[in-house]
């Protein structure tokens, strides 16, 4: 093959797991290093916000000591303060609604990832059908894969908009498409790009010994593919599958603003930004509801990589 | 996205005398997958008579773009201009903050786990409060989404590449007296150079992903996101498509830029690139 | 163990030849004209220079290349059925074994490929690993072995179906000196225990006499077998590397690898018994 696949989605290589051997820090401990590493440094953003508040505050808008305006306004309304958002999440979505706000936050968080996963799933599925193909059938994998990988480069995602009012006009016999099912559709040509890339190349993975090894114990091509090559793309499947998920959970949130569904962070987005100056804070709470559910998907992805590959050398390829 | 594969770090295999022919024999195949996709695309549209508002035909698409022409082109500059000087802006971040972390490696400790952490969330929802800061008609906000999204992967890919030298060549530095800024030059740059570029394909990419999502959640009109949106509310398919061909095209313009820069500044992975 | 009748030779090669890339400027001639035959419960080693075709003549044994020229019959049968009916086990020089599956389960897959049941697999599998002497390490990963004992369990794996050949692609080339010696003991004493024909790939002299009843010796461009040196040592133990016919027999293979004339031995090109 001429074209090389793009890079980042060849090896997978995680951070975490570079640290090779088991004499380095346990487990537990490493990730409570990070665990403390990120409350710091949301701590430190807090400050930070907080002080180019005060900043502004005191210095009427401008650089310090310098008549330069400041390029945003520091005022309460454009910069709410970190206690008003913080505060925000107990507070009803809107004077009289019962629930509070974070209520609607976890709903539409819930709403999304359903969105989300449903269609990564699926995406795993044709992106691994798809890789299979084209391990059996070389011609297809030359004219094909040069193809999926030309996809990486490109913005997949621009196609939301049109993906979401093409479900809008299908008619399937005996089912409603929903609406959610185009975001979700979304969140699978999302996911089965990189799937169909890295699993490709992971079941391509086992070296000629280990190939030759099974042909030598006449196993048969189904035998080579669960106890061999399978095995052996799952630590190339990982990278893919956490690209993935953020990319799906970016996909849903723009596949709900395209298509104006109601329920999902998308629309809260919309919404809360429509009503920005009567109600700042929102606007900041459901950004972070946004990431928490980013951060959420690639937990799992990670769990689900820990127990995949428990038994794995550390330094995994 | 914290997951950007590390450059493999073994020799690279000798050339391989690439003929012409032999190039040839590689592009044939995805030049006639795409040729027959792309006329089979148009002939099941005009047999099965499919309506536009599913997809339209390549033909139209094409035509589409030739009579909005100027607004695309108009669109594909703006939103071009926000990817790349987001891009630029936000590299020169993250390898300042890298070489930062050469300095002083709880820097290092710090920003690695926070990096990855944000590189999982959708930081393009971010969005939304950029255009409050700065107005939504105003560029700035996008392009601070577009550095926001960027720094990520090229800040870790590049910390690591700096960090993750073979000590072998660090202590053979040391028996040479050569000090940190010997070693910065002459061992953790040539090191951190094929994990640099790496990280600026992917940030590429994403650039242009970030410019057009940012542009989705409103702002300025006249952008590629922008046409995209009201020409699919509008149900002019075939517009719709034209903008995301010419989205398309810039990604794949960006990354091409960034491996011939790859190229040009690491000759010695050229062989590798070629397998 | 062997299905075949103790009549029927292991192996025969008649006339083998290897061409890779036939008719294309890239044309390597790999082996040319090769005849041998071991009978059952012998040990043969294959030693060369590299690019000596050695490898190649044990993959074409082993139904991994199909040679160009020439037959091959393995327990009397074509080598491709010998394969399928699982007559022989293959060690490699890596020890290849797969690292999300225990010790005990990589012995263990050639018998899941074989369908046996996990009862069945599991007394197996732990016979194998008191023969290589492993018994405490099967819940183990491979890769928490050392080098010499994942080349241990690689051998109980090719041993695992009680195939009557074992064949083997310098098992021991990466491990070093000391480790090499312990494993070709081992080895010898298995072979014993198990009475398998083995054909041994190696680039080692010492290892080819010490372990060998021939020593198959090979030169390059065109592959070629130039030599068969027998070797009389007996019964072998940790004495069997001070004993001078050990040395003596060294420096015949030695020779011969030179091409040098070697009177003491026989030089018959051919060693075709039948």
């Amino acid at each position: 093959m001429a074209t090389t696949a793009p890079t980042f989605l060849q090896k997978p290589v995680d951070p975490a797991r570079s640290n090779s051997g088991r004499s380095g820090p346990s487990a537990l401990s490493r990730f409570a290093r990070r665990t403390v590493f990120i409350i710091g440094g949301i701590v430190a953003v807090a400050l930070i916000y907080t002080a180019v508040k005060a900043m502004g505050h005191a210095t009427g808008g401008t650089w310090p000591f310098t008549s330069m305006p400041l390029p945003f306004s520091t005022d309460d309304v454009t910069m709410p303060p970190v206690m008003d958002i913080v505060l925000r999440f107990g507070q009803p979505q809107r004077t009289g609604d019962p629930k509070n706000l974070t209520m609607w936050i976890l709903e539409a968080m819930l709403f999304t990832f359903r969105e989300a996963f449903v269609g990564f799933i699926i995406g795993i599925i044709i992106g691994m059908a798809i890789a299979l193909i084209m391990l059996r059938t070389r011609w297809l994998e030359r004219g094909v894969m040069p193809w999926v990988i030309v996809s990486q480069t490109v913005p997949l995602i621009a196609l939301a908009p049109v993906v979401v009012a093409f479900g809008n006009q299908i008619k399937v016999p005996l089912f409603s498409w929903q609406q959610w099912m185009s975001v979700a559709l979304i969140a699978t040509y999302l996911t089965f790009f990189p799937v169909a890339v890295n699993g490709l190349r992971g079941l391509k993975s086992p070296t000629p010994l280990a190939l030759d090894f099974m042909r030598t114990n006449a196993a048969s091509g189904n035998a080579t593919l669960w106890k061999l090559r399978m095995p052996a793309a799952v630590p190339f499947l990982i990278p893919a599958l956490k690209l993935a998920a953020t990319a799906s959970v970016v996909g849903a949130i723009v596949g709900e603003i395209s298509a104006g569904v109601r329920g999902g962070l998308g629309r809260l987005l919309i919404d809360y930004s429509a009503q920005y100056l009567s109600d700042p804070s929102r606007l900041y709470c459901v950004v972070i509801g946004a990431a928490l559910l980013g951060v959420l998907f690639v937990a799992l992805i990670n769990v689900t990589d820990l127990l995949l590959m428990r038994n794995r050398p550390r330094e995994a390829r | 996205m914290s997951t950007v594969e590390a450059p493999q770090t073994q020799a690279p295999k000798p050339k391989t005398p690439s003929t012409d022919s032999g190039r040839w024999r590689s592009l044939l195949p995805p030049l006639i997958v795409g040729v027959v996709a792309v006329v089979a695309w148009e002939v099941l549209v005009r047999v099965f008579n499919i309506q536009k508002f599913l997809i339209p035909r390549p033909s139209s698409i094409i035509a589409a773009l030739s009579t909005s022409w100027a607004d695309i082109l108009e669109g594909t500059k703006r939103t071009g201009y926000v990817a790349v000087s987001g891009l630029i802006v936000g590299v020169i971040i993250a390898v300042a903050l890298a070489l930062l972390c050469t300095r002083f490696r709880f820097m290092a400790d710090a920003l690695t786990p926070m990096a990855a952490a944000l590189a999982a969330t959708p930081i393009v929802a971010l969005a939304p409060i950029y255009f409050k800061w700065f107005g939504a008609t105003d560029p700035t906000a996008k392009q601070l989404v577009v550095v926001s999204v960027v720094i990520f992967p090229v800040f870790i890919n590049t910390a690591r590449g700096l960090l993750e030298v073979q000590n072998v060549q660090i202590e053979l530095m040391h028996t040479y007296g050569v000090g940190d800024w010997g070693i910065l030059r002459e061992v953790r740059l040539p090191n951190a150079l094929p994990f640099f570029f790496t990280s600026l394909k992917v940030a590429s990419s994403l650039a242009v992903i970030a410019a057009i999502v940012a542009e989705y959640f409103g702002g300025q009109q006249g952008t590629l996101g922008s046409i995209i949106t009201q020409s699919a509310g509008l149900s002019r398919y075939d517009r719709a498509w034209a903008a995301v061909l010419m989205a398309a095209l810039l990604g794949i313009v960006l990354y091409a830029i960034v491996v011939v820069l790859e190229r040009t500044f690491m000759p010695w992975q050229r062989a590798e690139a070629r397998r | 163990m062997t299905t075949a009748d103790t009549t029927t030779p292991a192996i025969e090669i008649q006339g083998v030849g290897m061409v890779f890339n036939g008719g294309r400027p890239n044309e390597v001639t790999a082996l040319t004209d090769i005849d041998l035959t071991v009978q059952a419960g012998e040990f043969i080693s294959l030693i060369g220079p590299s690019g000596c075709g050695k490898s190649t003549l044990m993959r074409i044994v082993g139904d991994l290349e199909t040679p160009t020229s020439g037959a091959v019959r393995v327990n009397g049968k074509d080598p491709r059925q010998a394969r399928l009916d699982h007559d022989y086990g293959m060690a490699f020089q890596q020890a290849g074994l797969f690292d999300w599956r225990t010790v005990s389960a990589n012995i263990e897959l050639p018998l899941e490929l074989m369908k046996w049941n996990k009862a069945r697999r599991q007394t197996r599998s732990s016979e194998l690993l008191d023969l290589v002497h492993l018994a405490d390490f099967g819940a183990m990963r491979p890769w928490e072995l050392s080098g010499g004992m994942q080349q241990r369990v690689a051998i109980a794996r090719a041993l695992a179906a009680s195939p009557g050949l074992l064949l083997m692609d310098e098992p021991f080339g990466a491990l070093d000196e000391m480790t090499r010696e312990r494993m070709q003991g081992e080895l010898v004493r298995i072979c014993a225990e198990t009475g398998a024909t083995v054909i041994f790939v190696t680039h080692s002299i010492p290892e080819a006499v010490y372990l060998s009843d021939r020593v198959v010796v090979m030169s390059a461009r065109p592959g070629q077998i130039t030599d068969v040196i027998p070797v009389a040592l007996g019964e072998r133990n940790e004495d069997t590397r001070e004993d001078p016919t050990f040395f003596a027999s060294i420096t015949a293979v030695r020779e011969a690898l030179r091409g040098a004339p070697v009177p003491a031995v026989t030089g018959s090109n051919s060693v075709d018994t039948s």
